[in-house]
């Protein structure tokens, strides 16, 4: 079976083909008891039986997370054995069904809030695999939730604005250190919402990249927050008792909620439980010989003030979010005055690689790119580390044509290519409304209300992370000959 | 009967001699190896010597050489990670780009018809398409991850940029551009080798391949193009390769290398019983079902592993063989 996970996670050792107890490398903690003699150790059937106590005692069984891979800079293993422990369908049905058992019995409940944030990629994949208009395609899929057990389900413009104004935000104070620091590495920013593309950067690249990637957080990330933070004290529930999923349109995601950056000790829960996509919903259906057109409708949930403005909104740009747009416009408009530039990309070596720039006087002052796909994505680098990259700002995303052909969209039907189904999926993202983050007055009230003004200490905590450069080692049992 | 006339026995370099390629006219060839050196070599009144060495390229074992069409410039690719492409600009040989972007080992390298296209593959498991830029500047143009194991051959279609790649999964893929999009598709898969398929070599049409593996036999592939004479089915208007020729019971261990000569049509092999064998299609051999037979064996052509042949690119019967014995063989082929 050909790998979910986008060609740079592919790159970087993850392996399918082996289980974690095969080659990992990740040492073991062993708890040590002082014993006067050596222990011994019986095998038996089910298990090992540490004998050294008197009596057998079952030895512990060494269980690696993905958050141990994400941590290791041995192989990813995307083995079912790891994903399914936390990321995965079956967990999400095994969660939603334990809260129906622990609800008909009357015992207290370990979760209290099943919350389904959705995005817009995968919802315009399963309308195109469904032949739904996009509002149909929503409210379908949300009444699918809602009957699974799921109590909110979510769009994601909000957390997906937050993202857009702290890169717009983070670009002006990288340009100004630029501009005082010449010698400094802070552009071009590189995008940050593709986490194919940021664990690729962590394990190759280390610590010459990581400094131009831009610190804000993901939307799906920002949503966590949202959700585990501000809703559950809304609610006033244990953010360790809301149980978050998100929809997606990539397994990478799956990696980027395990990462430990997104774990609080605090709360002593993840910002994101459980991630599926698109073809796992696909799966999901057809397990229950389901189409999706013949389900019931709901409408989606807003639970965050009284006047509903919930729906499946899209961005002006790029169909993975539009950052190179947001933060062009912003910027523009910003640092030289420019108010609506003209957004006309110029394709360069291919349709995947394409450039944007801003001139004054005569002089480029502004000069943006869209690098999609892993070989975009080594040129990019490649020109990164040769000193010859133009760029001030360049939306990254791991997948050939972005996040509407994420890894884990709907594949076409036979005899469809690929690329005439991103045409018709870009056509549908082109005709959702188009979210305008600084004009979004709900975001602007979260962040007075919520997270004590746009700059604050508390703003920065929430809505921006960090990444971590991996150290290669190239340990003899790590060697595949 | 035909022969293996051995004109030359060269000591090349210090330890595993792994590759050796000619210069297009046949007048020169490069050689490479564990001891991380390229030697470019020229034939002078005594034989075969060293003309020039190529040092501190790499850091560790280069696995492969290979000229580019027009003869000047040189590619490498090493265990290092990288790639180096040397040309003498300058008047003499020096590395000026150096492609990066395998996680580790490259395996081989391998220039297209026209010059204007390399490819690369390793154990990360991936084939990249690389673009001469000019200026010294090479472009990534494909990052393929068709092969589910370490990648150990590839090699380009005679005359169109069309790319195939042997890997340890025992298939060997077949690539092509998408003009649409400029990206590159596995159009193929040949599957029906047990084990590794180490090398593969077209023949002069483009239509036909050879690989070699080490499931000890050779195969022979054919394709069939769309609307294809005999009916063979063929769907998404891409061709199909069928394999029309195993050549089982000659080998006794891994074949690590075959090579199709593209004037006499001949088909040499390098092989982990220290033999080089040569196979002729037989004079009625059904396109569609050929058959070969196996002219020449030269028994003990090397003391340990023959890991690579090649035929002279101009139409002298000459072939090179190199080996783990630290040395390079120049042969004669001669057909009595």
């Amino acid at each position: 079976m050909a790998s979910r996970f986008s060609g740079a996670l592919q790159l970087t050792d993850l392996d399918d083909f082996i289980t974690p107890s095969q080659e990992c490398i990740k040492p073991v903690k062993i708890e040590k008891v002082k014993s006067k003699t050596g222990a011994k150790i019986k095998i038996g059937e089910d298990g090992y039986f540490d004998l050294s106590g008197g009596k057998e005692q079952k030895l512990q069984k060494v269980e690696i997370t993905l958050a141990d891979c994400l941590a290791c800079s041995g192989c990813i293993t995307s083995a079912e054995s790891v994903l399914v422990t936390k990321q995965s369908q079956e967990e999400l049905l095994r969660v939603l069904s334990e809260r129906k058992y622990t609800d008909s019995k009357g015992v207290k409940r370990d979760v209290n809030l099943v919350v389904m944030s959705i995005s817009p990629q995968p919802i315009l994949s399963l309308a195109a695999r469904y032949k739904l208009n996009v509002q149909e395609a929503t409210n379908k899929l949300t009444g699918y939730f809602k009957k699974l057990g799921v109590d909110l389900v979510l769009d994601m413009r909000i957390a997906e604005d937050f993202a857009i104004l702290e890169a717009q935000q983070e670009f002006l104070e990288r340009y100004h250190n630029q501009q005082n620091d010449p010698a400094g590495k802070y552009l071009p920013m590189l995008a940050s919402s593709c986490p194919g593309w940021v664990c690729y950067a962590e394990k190759t690249h280390g610590s010459f990249i990581l400094p131009y990637i831009s610190s804000t957080k993901s939307p799906q990330q920002i949503q966590g927050s949202l959700v585990k933070q501000f809703l559950a004290a809304k609610r006033e529930l244990l953010p360790s008792s809301v149980y978050h999923v998100t929809l997606m349109p990539c397994y990478d995601k799956k990696l980027e909620a395990s990462r430990e950056d997104f774990y609080s000790e605090i709360l002593s829960c993840q910002d994101v439980d459980c991630v599926i996509t698109a073809i796992e919903l696909e799966q999901m259906l057809s397990n229950e010989e389901k189409s999706l057109a013949d389900l019931e409708c709901a409408n989606l949930d807003w639970p965050w003030e009284a006047s509903d403005e919930s729906g499946v909104w899209g961005h002006a740009g790029s169909g993975s979010g539009g950052y190179s747009d947001g933060v062009f416009m912003h910027a523009a408009e910003q640092l030289f005055g420019v108010t609506n530039p003209s957004m006309e990309y110029k394709n360069l070596r291919n349709p995947d690689f394409r450039v944007v720039s801003l001139d004054k006087d005569g002089k480029e002052v502004l000069k943006f790119a869209i690098a999609n796909g892993f070989r975009n994505i080594q040129n990019l680098v490649q020109k990164l580390k040769r000193g010859k990259s133009p760029y001030h700002y360049v939306e990254v995303m791991a997948c050939p044509s972005g996040c509407l052909n994420g890894g884990a969209q709907v594949r076409p039907p036979q005899g469809e290519s690929t690329r005439d189904l991103v045409t018709h999926l870009n056509s549908l993202y082109r005709s959702l409304p188009q979210s305008e983050a600084s004009e979004n007055s709900l975001v602007s009230r979260l962040y007075t209300e919520w997270l004590s003004g746009r700059h604050s200490d508390k703003a920065r905590a929430l809505l921006h992370t960090q990444y971590h450069a991996l150290e290669k080692s190239d340990v003899a049992l790590n060697m595949k000959w | 009967m035909a022969k293996l006339e051995l004109l030359q026995s060269i000591n090349a370099h210090k330890g595993i001699v792994w590759n050796v390629c000619w210069h297009p006219a046949g007048k020169i060839f490069a050689s490479c190896g564990e001891d991380k050196v390229i030697n470019l070599w020229s034939k002078e009144s005594q034989g075969w010597a060293v003309k020039t060495m190529l040092v501190d390229g790499h850091q560790r074992t280069i696995r492969e050489v290979a000229w580019s069409p027009c003869g000047n410039f040189l590619a490498s690719a090493s265990f290092d990670g990288t790639t180096a492409i040397w040309d003498k600009k300058s008047g003499q040989f020096e590395c000026n780009a150096t492609l990066e972007g395998h996680e580790n080992e490259v395996k081989s390298v391998a220039w297209s018809p026209s010059g204007q296209l390399l490819s690369t593959c390793g154990r990360d498991k991936s084939v990249w398409v690389w673009e001469v830029a000019g200026d010294d500047e090479y472009v990534c143009e494909a990052v393929l991850n068709a092969h589910n194991q370490d990648v150990k051959k590839v090699t380009w279609h005679p005359s169109l940029e069309i790319l195939a790649s042997a890997s340890y999964d025992n298939t060997v893929k077949i690539y092509k551009e998408d003009q649409l999009d400029s990206d590159w598709n596995c159009i193929a898969t040949l599957d029906s080798h047990e084990s590794t398929v180490w090398s593969l070599a077209f023949d002069k049409t483009g239509e036909r391949l050879a690989t070699c593996s080490a499931d000890n036999t050779v195969k022979i592939w054919k394709e069939y193009k769309p609307n294809n004479e005999l009916g063979v089915s063929v769907s998404d208007q891409e061709s199909v390769w069928k394999c029309v020729c195993t050549l089982s019971g000659y080998h006794t261990r891994c074949i690590y290398d075959v090579a199709w000569c593209h004037q006499s049509g001949l088909i040499a092999t390098a092989s982990g019983d220290d033999i080089i064998r040569i196979f002729k299609e037989t004079e009625d051999s059904d396109p569609n079902a050929p058959t070969f037979d196996l002219i020449c064996k030269k028994y003990d052509a090397h003391s340990q592993d023959v890991n690579c042949v090649k035929w002279n690119p101009t139409l002298n019967n000459e072939l090179l063989s190199c080996s783990d014995d630290g040395q390079i063989k120049v042969w004669k082929f001669v057909e009595e």
